[in-house]
């Protein structure tokens, strides 16, 4: 019985996922509430991303230079704090950030509109949900999470290059031209491939989850915190995965 | 026409409806009495294709709308126009937007022809000063009557259904929406109005359906309806009709 709802379930997260991202394509369009998801999702996202973003940066920076020094390897900061941050940690940290600030956002406002019948009168009124609730979202989440991993990238470098000059003293003309050379087009791509996928998974389970809010309050909070969780976890195992694709595609020996 | 064919309805183990068959049309006034969680709101659930019922098939217009979804039910849909009986309203819009969420929709009106017509629909159920309010700023009584106003807004549909329209309103108000729902089914909409008042019923609709126990107990005018004998029916008759000879004619004459 368990294992029959379960594949149930499962079977209605995979058509909701193809469908919210199919309506991309498929009229009616509802531009106007991909706007204003774009707008909550990105520009309400963007100062705690910076802040997130440029202390993770510092912090490398500073852990790095800690153990370098002792090996004399100080001018490796650059490279290896480009590589870590453009690669793996800008995209794996802007996207918990976005699950936590929009992802959690979207199952909890979701759930209240389910438990609220709001839902149930977009149907009435002659919507399809997915295309009026949940494509937007994915919309919203497929541009937005990209252009703030963008940012986050950028302000991790700069935490980074503010540690590498003022706190471990090391010329901060080098730690450019070292960002530079990382930027190859393999290593950007092995990066920038992500919160493309980070950003549809977080879309789709979080209103997967939210439109399947049954049951008041504590149903909302199973339902949000089912969203974040599943969200997080599926992040970090779809990141492993992709690592491991993306760098066998791009040619990179391990 | 929509036809109710042996339908069948159970939340999980919970059975709601049992083998249920009626046909209303489209421009009929009927009421569907019944006491608390006995299936009224589902029935109307099950029409809009909300719900999926277990057995049976229900047809609008000649349409099976069994098991289909939400993009194929829309030109269905569109014929209806409801009042959840919670109002739902969307709680991220004033009133304003609530009442023209579809005019933004399905209309080219501007912006002033929508806050016009807006205006004037508020009116009409006695709510224009709350305009540009939440709807968690509202009373209860003025969500629901916000929620009759968003449901009258577009002019398309073919068919109304209230869920308890008049429950919680004070007696000169929910006289005004009987009212508003009477004019609005003279030019041959009809509308299926639950509720458990026979006395707001008794002002509007011709055709009364009785469930009990999943199942119709009754289904015919106001003049049987009163004059019926059955146990269950007496009592939510009561009301407006104790047990005496005249009032019976007096009551249902009036409509019949
Ligand atoms: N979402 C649900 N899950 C499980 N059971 C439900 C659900 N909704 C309703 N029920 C049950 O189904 C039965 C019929 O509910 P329904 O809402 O149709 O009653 P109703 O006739 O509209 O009652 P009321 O007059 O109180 O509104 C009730 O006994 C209720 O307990
Ligand atoms: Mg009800």
């Amino acid at each position: 019985m368990e294992i029959k709802r379960l594949l149930s379930d499962l079977q209605d997260f995979y058509a909701l996922s193809w469908r919210g991202l199919a309506g991309i394509v498929r009229r009616p369009f509802y531009y106007k509430d991909a706007l204003i998801q774009m707008d909550y999702a990105g520009a309400g996202s963007l100062l705690i991303v910076v802040i997130v973003d440029l202390f993770v940066g510092m912090a490398l920076s500073l852990q790095l230079s800690a153990e370098l020094s002792n090996l004399g390897m100080k001018m490796y900061i650059g490279m290896i704090v480009g590589i870590s941050v453009v690669r793996e940690l800008g995209p794996v940290v802007t996207a918990l950030v976005f699950t936590g600030r929009v992802g959690a956002g979207m199952a909890s406002e979701l759930g209240t509109m389910v438990l609220g019948h709001q839902v149930d009168t977009i149907r009435v009124f002659g919507f399809d949900p997915v295309k009026k609730l949940v494509t937007p979202r994915v919309v919203s989440s497929l541009i937005m999470l990209p252009a703030l991993t963008i940012i986050g990238v950028a302000v991790s470098l700069l935490g980074g290059y503010y540690i590498n000059v003022f706190v471990s003293h090391q010329s901060g003309t080098f730690y450019w031209s070292s960002i530079r050379n990382i930027l190859t087009t393999e290593n950007v791509l092995a990066g920038a491939i992500k919160p493309f996928v980070f950003g549809y998974l977080i879309a789709v389970i979080c209103c997967y989850t939210g439109l399947s809010t049954r049951g008041g309050a504590v149903g909302l909070r199973q339902s949000t915190t089912m969203a974040v969780v599943l969200s997080i976890v599926m992040i970090i195992i779809s990141d492993f995965l992709l690592t491991r694709v993306l760098l066998y595609v791009l040619g990179f020996s391990v | 026409m929509i036809v109710l064919d042996r339908v069948s309805f159970s939340y999980g183990a919970r059975r709601v409806l049992r083998d249920v068959s009626v046909s209303i049309g489209f421009g009929e006034r009927v009421v569907i009495l019944g006491g608390s969680g006995e299936g009224k709101t589902t029935i109307l659930r099950l029409i809009l294709g909300l719900l999926s019922p277990d057995a049976g098939r229900i047809l609008i217009e000649g349409e099976d709308i069994t098991g289909k979804g939400d993009g194929a039910l829309r030109d269905v849909r569109m014929k209806f126009s409801i009042v959840f009986q919670e109002g739902a309203l969307f709680d991220s819009l004033d009133v304003k937007e609530n009442v023209a969420y579809c005019l933004r929709e399905y209309t080219s009106m501007s912006d002033e022809e929508i806050e016009a017509r807006v205006r004037e629909i508020l009116a009409s159920v006695g709510v224009e000063q709350a305009i540009h309010l939440m709807p968690e700023e509202l009373s209860g009584g003025m969500h629901r009557r916000v929620s009759i106003a968003r449901a009258l807004a577009l002019s398309t549909p073919k068919m109304f259904l209230y869920d308890e329209p008049t429950t919680g309103l004070d007696p000169v108000n929910a006289d005004n929406i009987c009212r508003l729902i009477a004019d609005l089914s003279k030019d041959g909409k009809g509308f299926i109005m639950v509720t458990h008042k026979v006395s707001d019923a008794l002002k509007v609709a011709d055709r009364y359906i009785f469930l009990k126990d999943g199942a119709l107990l009754f289904d015919g005018t106001g003049r049987e309806l009163l004059h019926s004998d059955i146990p269950g029916i007496r009592v939510f008759v009561a009301e407006v009709c104790p047990p005496g000879p005249d009032c019976a004619e007096e009551q249902g004459g009036k409509h019949v």
